[in-house]
């Protein structure tokens, strides 16, 4: 038995050290595999249903090799773990690892690292302090809450501050961004949070980061940065099944009039500050602001994605766009006339001239291999130019890196098979462990495609919905979610249920996403309605949720420009763009569904996919073979008696 | 093409227990037994590419078939629809309760008569129930094919554990 085997053993570390664990061999066989990768460079993939306790797989197997070397006095070995969202990033921090550590003895040092916005900027807060812009009285008061914490905070880590909500207006005002951080030239970098943060992570044992952080290192996108990954003999990606889409994401580039809107905003703060006699400063900065506007107002009011190269083509695009560039540029000369007068308006020029750069790339959209999109949230449109694939790069960086590489996440296979994920990443050599979920989903949970659904555009398809639900929120008493792939048939289902049902409704935009999910929790007997992303990242334990009904299967659009270039580009080589990038991607998305709602032994509940596809096709047979093996049933008053059952136990 | 007709013999379906509830019990047994006797045919078909109508008595056994299939383990998936749902063209296989709109190969029939459009299809599989009544009946569609011309052979039902 190895060390590994022996810390998962009867009587091991962890049983010592952890009431009422007990062996569990796919644990055991994932944490030897992990092993076997650190001790050969070498890259593993790993499905661990939920419920297997892949944490633990993969972090004591790391950290006995990281303890290993340096009880032989051998050179540091170095951990990276990279998880998927800083909820995940704090649990691993503070909830798994010092359990870990404690068990086994280990001297680690450990360390946490988030994105940039997440670290109070001492700078941007004192200048704050002075102008004391434009917040109501609410946003005041946070103001005030984060002087007072600034005062004692060690970390400057804003997770800290948890009196202020997370999306609160002040947060951008005492942060900073890659573009208004002055890096080497700030007053205050002897101080600075994120210098500090970013030193103790070069020097941990174990640095725990999120994907963004690692991909933006990885591409250099943060400068300041990139010495953190070459250091690394172990990387550990969680949650890895997001990885393709946002390396792709920082090996291309991005233009947003968020940018052009901040880089206003500060000039208009220097104007009203420290440069108050260069009244063009002013007008330049406030005519760009509303060009920005206007520009974002050509397109659809919901938010939406499409392709950019067709629309640049389209005149009023194209001319709208030709004038942004126009009063970018003024702004660029009457900040230059400005140059050398303090510091920050010297870097709002280095802005500037990155931004008439980054404008150029996107007007150029003729460019091969890559993909010219945009996307457009409430107020702002983001251009995004996209490499097609991201394969070659990333697998050489992997070869090279002479680091063991471990890729886990509860949904990677389709269909039992890895390609899907390993060729997006060129990760052919990697090599393949599944490991199936301990839970038994024939008792806990039941798949519902009811009968006789309507086709996807008939005008009664939101009445049929908003029926199918009726018995279904009845049986569960509320702890129910609805998710759309249109905000208008989610609206259209809110209101013809708002007259069919009592209990209450939280629609999607009616507040915040955390506000909206605490109500759900709160009102015990809530039904929510959101759009089908809504449900990335949540996590409502217990019987607060026990229904999830589903519009459609989770194809992406087939509007998306991404994936139309990608279909494209599959086509060209010769391979089926639906049954190797669409359907895969599908069965992926509704795989993490089916995780959220079932997450623990005793969790129970019910899928409703109101896509008769699931049924009527043969690709149903993918999604049967890569979903866990639930009950199945298009009989919704049999769910609804399921339902039923699992309130009157409680 | 000359339509060949397969007639599947169901097993006698052993049973002690009392009478009255013996009768009830066996007609249940029964039935279920005929359902998942025409859904592997069906899953047979689907396997070789053969597109399949499955015509049933009523839409409760359509729906008593479709759920069946539904719940299959997924590596004998059976990709389906009832009549009023799914693509145009139908599914693989369709199970209706009226007369069917499109040609297909394949019939699976659990009706009591032999449907006049029987003679569309060049594979029909029908099945002998042990009851008495419907034994009966399933003789009378056996000799139906057999005046119709068609090509009419019978064997026991496969075994299903």
């Amino acid at each position: 038995m190895n060390s590994v085997e022996l810390a998962f053993s009867q009587n091991g570390a962890l049983a010592n050290a952890i009431d009422g664990f007990s062996p569990r061999q796919a644990q055991t066989d994932m944490a030897i595999e992990v092993a076997n990768s650190i001790k050969g460079k070498s890259s593993l993939i790993v499905e661990a249903g939920t419920g297997t306790g892949k944490t633990f797989a993969y972090l004591i197997p790391a950290l006995i090799a990281n303890k290993e070397a340096a009880e032989n006095d051998e050179q540091q070995k170095k951990i990276i773990v990279s998880t998927g969202t800083k909820n995940l990033q704090e649990q691993l921090f503070h909830k798994d690892l010092p359990l870990i550590k404690k068990s086994l003895a280990t001297k680690a040092q450990v360390a946490l690292l988030k994105g940039r916005s997440n670290y109070l900027c001492i700078y941007r807060l004192d200048q704050y302090k002075e102008s004391r812009g434009q917040l109501d009285a609410e946003s005041l008061a946070d103001f005030v809450k984060v002087r007072e914490w600034a005062n004692v905070t060690h970390s400057g880590d804003i997770g800290e501050l948890v009196n202020v909500i997370e999306n609160s207006p002040v947060f951008p005002f005492v942060t900073s961004t890659v573009d208004n951080c002055l890096a080497k030239d700030c007053p205050n970098i002897e101080d600075c949070y994120l210098v500090k943060a970013r030193q103790n992570a070069i020097d941990a044992d174990l640095v725990v980061v999120n994907h963004h952080l690692f991909f933006a290192d990885m591409a250099l996108k943060d400068t300041g940065f990139g010495e953190l990954i070459p250091k690394a003999d172990i990387m550990i990606f969680d949650e890895a099944h997001q990885i393709a889409d946002i390396a792709s994401e920082y090996f291309g580039e991005a233009f947003s009039t968020r940018q052009l809107l901040d880089l206003c905003t500060d000039v208009l703060q220097i104007y009203k500050t420290t440069l108050t006699d260069v009244k063009q400063l002013g007008k330049a900065a406030e005519k760009l602001l509303k060009t920005s506007q206007e520009f974002r107002l050509l397109f659809n009011y919901d938010p939406e994605r499409g392709n950019w190269r067709e629309k640049h083509h389209q005149q009023r695009f194209g001319q709208a766009f030709a004038s942004l560039k126009v009063d970018l540029d003024f702004l660029y000369q009457v900040i230059k006339l400005c140059a050398s007068r303090n510091e920050a308006i010297d870097h709002c020029f280095e802005r500037a001239v990155t931004l008439l750069a980054q404008y150029d790339i996107m007007v150029d959209v003729d460019a091969l291999g890559m993909s010219f999109w945009y996307e457009t949230t409430p107020r702002h449109v983001v251009l995004h130019k996209t490499p097609l694939s991201v394969a070659d790069k990333f697998s050489a960086y992997v070869e090279e890196s002479g680091a063991g590489w471990i890729f886990t996440s509860a949904t990677l296979a389709v269909d039992g098979k890895f390609e899907h994920f390993s060729q997006h990443l060129g990760l052919n050599k990697a090599r393949h462990l599944l490991l199936e979920s301990p839970f038994d989903y024939q008792e806990q949970s039941q798949l519902v495609v009811p009968r006789y659904l309507p086709e996807a555009n008939d005008k009664n398809r939101s009445k049929v919905l908003a029926q199918i639900a009726l018995p279904l929120i009845e049986a569960s008493e509320g702890a129910c979610f609805m998710l759309f792939t249109s905000y208008r048939v989610m609206h259209q289902v809110a209101e013809l249920l708002s007259e069919l049902i009592e209990n209450p409704l939280l629609v999607q935009g009616q507040m915040g996403k955390r506000k909206l999910l605490e109500e759900f929790v709160e009102q015990k007997r809530a039904v929510l309605l959101a759009t089908a992303s809504f449900w990335e990242g949540v996590d409502v334990r217990g019987n607060s949720l026990t229904c999830v009904i589903i519009d459609k299967l989770p194809f992406a659009s087939p509007d998306d420009p991404l994936l139309q270039a990608r279909n494209e580009d599959t086509k060209r080589r010769g391979g089926e763009p639906f049954s190797q990038i669409q359907l895969p991607q599908a069965v992926i998305a509704l795989k993490q569904g089916v995780g959220r709602l079932i997450r623990d032994v005793s969790d129970k509940g019910v899928l409703v996919i109101c896509d008769n596809r699931l049924v009527n096709k043969p690709y149903g047979e993918v999604f049967l073979n890569s979903l866990p093996a639930m009950k199945r049933t298009r009989n919704i008053e049999q769910a609804a008696d399921f339902l039923k059952s699992l309130n009157h136990k409680a | 093409m000359q339509t060949k007709v397969m007639f599947y013999v169901l097993p006698e379906i052993a049973n002690t227990i009392e009478e009255q509830t013996h009768n009830e019990k066996t007609a249940e047994q029964e039935k279920h037994s005929l359902i998942h006797q025409a859904c592997l045919q069906a899953a047979y078909f689907y396997r070789q590419n053969q597109k399949v109508f499955i015509y049933t008595q009523d839409q409760t056994q359509a729906h008593d078939i479709d759920e069946m299939l539904w719940a299959f383990e997924p590596d004998s998936f059976v990709a389906h629809n009832l009549l009023g749902e799914g693509p145009r063209g139908g599914s693989p296989v369709e199970i209706s309760w009226q007369n069917p709109t499109i040609r297909r190969p394949v019939l699976i029939n659990l009706t009591n008569t032999m449907p006049n459009f029987t003679n569309n299809f060049s594979t029909v599989v029908d099945f002998v129930p042990t009851n008495e009544l419907l034994k009966q009946q399933a003789r009378d569609r056996y000799r139906a094919c057999k005046q119709w011309g068609f090509l009419v052979e019978s064997q026991p039902a496969p075994v299903i554990n």
